[in-house]
């Protein structure tokens, strides 16, 4: 555990994994390092989280004025559309697990690669050509159904590219579905001596539910996918209320893919914000197991919830009941995160440098949007809520006030451990509070807007709502400026940053042991794990 | 650098033999839960409608081919039990005879896809496909026409599935002919046999669940 | 799993033996007018079979106890899916019979 960490000092930048494998091109695009495949998804989950954020600009500004001069009603649709798939599946469902997911984890359980290297390169160009697809729709006139595909819009009235786009979707699902399994197998077989269950860092934790979650409900949208595209192409009838087949149904299939898949976006995020608050408040974990098995209390009951997306579909109401009352146990292991993370900070010496500040400001964030789902869960004020922005808000604190702060703060914190260089730290702060300010004018303004009724997914609204839209646009350009901001501290210190050493933290963790950025098979020694993780001592 | 090696070899994020197996089998595994939830959303499908139409179920299955079904049964089970006798002769070391059984078990996947190919043959004659030639008329027939529906979305990736399983089996009973695999060494024929029988696991379930739902209801 | 115990031939076509009857069982009976018997009939003959299968041709018998709890999410969950969704249609109707 020890014995690597010499020289590392003296490395830096273009030295380790970097160079090891090779310097061309090709050596990057064939290569089976985890660490590689990582950067490999990192550059592209990027590019598409700046193509659905340039959707989500247009969707703002076009809200600014009540009458929606900007885009057409046709567009404004085929917009949300390309913001929602966009995000979802090439960016929040990737994001952590196939980046930091497929980085760290060999490295943090003490192997030299992935249990399947080939099929993790493989699983990026699947998420390349499923990337391709969803991009031609765009370049052939886009598609109007909403990210969910609703039935029987999606089957029977739409006239734009639904194929092409759920082709895309089917087939970063299976991305999806093999590094599910990959970081399953690597967890379960790679683990180096002495690295039990119980030893293993709350990320890896983290990533083992997301990765069974990922394999249990992904199939269900695959095949869910087919059968609107084959009710497409050959008219199989099973959504078909012409036929007496139900559109509902498609609901349930959709939802017990996608409710669960809101968990493949947060239980990695949880994952993340335990590392970074446990190094920030220099503390071991409070309730290191209730952290651990509330992650799968999470997995196991996110499947149980699916139909409080359903309340007002026609589902039976009784179904709603039950499914209501299964969506308020969910909020428990929840619950218990959060008070955990506060008990672990209590009366601690916080260090606030920008990954911690991301941490926390995902604590906050996660907390007001699993608040709102409370709402949102209860029958009765859901029959009023449904549809309108509230529900936007809530999810979007959840997703991007969850997800994509934990997302940055992780790339934040690990950053110099994969490149080898440190990014400028003040900056890296304002950054992150800038974010937290313009997240909240965002979206905070939207929790009220829904509650006085407006509706999403329209591009016109009544002109009472424009004051709240406005400040809500205001806050969108800030949190633009926030996201572009990283691009450029980030970039220059791969260029001007002081080398790192390997443990810039000064954090417990066997990828703190190995030098930055790691060399190619991670460890030259398999180490030994003798300690418990966060064995932080100062 | 996994590809040059002896296939014997252990690559190189492995420490040893039985954790590169271990591994193997565990993703085997895995991968078959997610074929189980695959095939699970058709059976859900088709829950949620013979719970609604059982009555156009019925009938929709009368018009299945019942001796046909039942063979195709017969010889994908004994396919199945050929493969995991295979499995059972290369850890005898005895590869010859593990390559023939094999062999007789892609080439009994191979029977099986023909007689399913008359079968949707003979369908396609009765104009019973929806979407292609659906002629069915009276009051149930859009009920009937989910039945098929559900039929062939089933049936279809179940022989593709079968497909896949021939090619696989091809492969490995020629990799056993000459000599790739001992005693020691046989994870692809063990994975390979995993994936078969999920193939025969998901016809269990097809075949009573549309060739015999005969008088039920 | 390490150390793997091979199975006896015998016992392989004895299993094989078992399937080709459930099957004939289930096929025959399946012809005979039993109503909603049939049903219990076709689908516990079904899940024997698949268990057979599993048990002995896919060798869970002896597999390692994370295999087995693979095998068990694999068939619990689209039990999950068809248990809560028809939950939701068998209650559908309960509502308009309240209503008329």
């Amino acid at each position: 555990m020890n014995a690597t960490a010499t020289t590392a000092d003296l490395e830096s930048m273009g030295s380790g994994y970097l160079v090891e494998g090779g310097r061309t091109l090709w050596s990057w695009l064939g290569t089976r390092d985890h660490k590689r495949i990582a950067i490999l998804y990192t550059i592209a989950i990027t590019a598409f989280f700046f193509m659905g954020g340039a959707a989500a600009t247009l969707i703002r500004l076009t809200l600014i004025h009540p009458d929606g001069r900007l885009l057409s009603a046709e567009t404004y649709n085929k917009t949300f559309t390309f913001h929602g798939v966009v995000m979802v599946w090439f960016f929040l469902i990737p994001s952590i697990p196939s980046t930091m997911g497929n980085f760290l984890v060999p490295i943090m359980i003490g192997a030299r690669d992935m249990a399947f290297p080939r099929l993790n390169l493989f699983s990026w160009y699947l998420y390349m050509i499923g990337g391709l697809f969803t991009a031609a729709t765009l370049v052939f006139g886009g598609v109007d159904t909403g990210w969910t595909f609703y039935t029987p819009f999606s089957t029977m009235f739409s006239n734009t590219n639904v194929i092409l786009a759920v082709v895309g979707v089917f087939v970063v699902g299976f991305s999806t579905i093999l590094t599910g399994m990959n970081l399953i197998v690597t967890t379960h077989m790679m683990r180096a001596p002495g690295m039990h269950w119980y030893r293993l860092p709350l990320f890896v934790w983290a990533m083992y539910a997301t990765s069974v979650v990922m394999m249990l409900a992904t199939p269900v949208l695959a095949m869910t996918l087919a059968l609107i595209g084959l009710e497409r192409l050959a008219g199989v009838g099973i959504f078909d209320p012409a036929l007496g087949g139900d559109p509902i149904l498609f609901q349930h299939f959709f939802w017990f893919y996608s409710h669960p898949a809101v968990y493949i976006m947060i239980l990695p995020a949880m994952g993340v914000a335990s590392e970074l608050i446990c190094n920030g408040v220099r503390r071991r974990i409070f309730g290191y197991k209730f952290m651990a098995w509330s992650m799968f209390g999470i997995a196991f009951i996110g499947f149980l919830v699916w139909g409080h997306h359903m309340f007002v579909a026609g589902q039976s109401m009784y179904a709603g009941i039950v499914f209501s009352m299964l969506s308020f146990v969910v909020a428990v292991p929840s619950a218990i995160k959060v008070f955990n993370w506060l008990a672990t900070l209590y009366k601690g010496d916080i260090h606030f440098h920008a990954p911690m500040i991301y941490a926390l400001g995902f604590v906050g964030l996660f907390t007001l949007g699993g608040m709102t789902g409370l709402f949102l869960a209860a029958v009765a004020l859901d029959v009023n809520l449904t549809d309108t922005y509230f529900v936007v808000a809530h999810f979007h604190y959840i997703m991007v006030g969850g997800s994509v702060m934990a997302y940055l703060g992780g790339i934040h914190y690990w950053w110099p451990k994969a490149t080898g260089r440190m990014y400028s730290e003040n900056i890296a702060r304002l950054a992150a509070i800038l974010m937290f300010v313009g997240f909240n004018l965002t979206f905070f303004p939207q929790y009220i807007l829904g509650y006085e009724g407006m509706p999403r997914r329209y591009h016109q609204y009544l002109p009472q709502f424009q004051e709240l839209n406005v400040i809500s646009s205001i806050g969108a350009l800030i949190l633009a400026v926030s996201y572009l901001m990283p691009l450029f501290y980030l970039g220059h210190s791969l260029f001007r940053g002081e080398p790192a050493g390997s443990n810039p933290w000064r954090a417990t963790g066997l990828e703190w042991t190995i030098a930055s950025p790691p060399p190619e098979h991670n460890f030259h020694e398999t180490p030994v794990v003798t300690a418990d993780p966060y064995d932080y001592r100062d | 650098m996994n590809a040059s090696m002896p296939a014997a070899a252990v690559q190189q994020q492995f420490d040893d033999a039985p954790q590169q197996k271990e591994a193997a089998m565990l993703g085997m595994w895995a991968f078959i839960a997610t074929e189980v939830l695959f095939f699970g959303v058709l059976f859900a499908a088709y829950v949620i409608c013979r719970w609604r139409f059982q009555l156009a179920f019925v009938e929709g299955s009368s018009h299945l081919d019942f001796p046909m079904g039942t063979a195709e049964t017969a010889i994908l089970l004994t396919s199945g039990c050929l493969s995991a006798i295979a499995l059972r002769q290369i850890q005898l070391n005895k590869a010859r005879q593990s390559a023939v059984l094999l062999l007789a078990a892609s080439l009994l996947g191979v029977a099986f896809l023909v007689l399913h190919g008359m079968e949707y043959h003979d369908e396609f004659k009765e104009g019973l496909i929806p979407g292609i030639r659906y002629v069915e008329k009276g009051p149930s027939a859009h009920e009937m026409e989910l039945f098929f529906a559900l039929y062939y979305v089933t049936t279809g990736f179940h022989s593709l599935h079968v497909l896949i399983g021939v090619v696989l089996l091809l492969i490995m009973a020629l990799r056993t002919w000459r000599g790739s695999f001992c005693a020691p060494y046989h994870t692809p024929i063990e994975i390979t046999g995993l994936y078969w029988s999920l193939v025969d696991i998901v016809w269990i379930f097809v075949y009573p669940a549309f060739y015999l739902v005969g008088s039920a209801g | 799993m390490t150390q793997q115990e091979i199975p006896t031939l015998r016992s392989q076509l004895l299993v094989l033996a078992g399937l080709l009857m459930l099957l004939a069982l289930s096929a025959s009976l399946s012809r005979v007018p039993l109503g909603w018997w049939v049903l219990v009939i076709t689908a516990s003959v079904a899940v024997s079979q698949a268990l057979l299968v599993m048990v002995v041709f896919m060798r869970l018998k002896s597999a390692h106890p994370a295999l087995r709890m693979i095998a068990i999410l694999a068939f619990a969950w689209p039990l999950i899916l068809v248990a809560l969704t028809l939950g939701d249609y068998f209650t559908r109707s309960l509502l308009h019979a309240a209503l008329h």
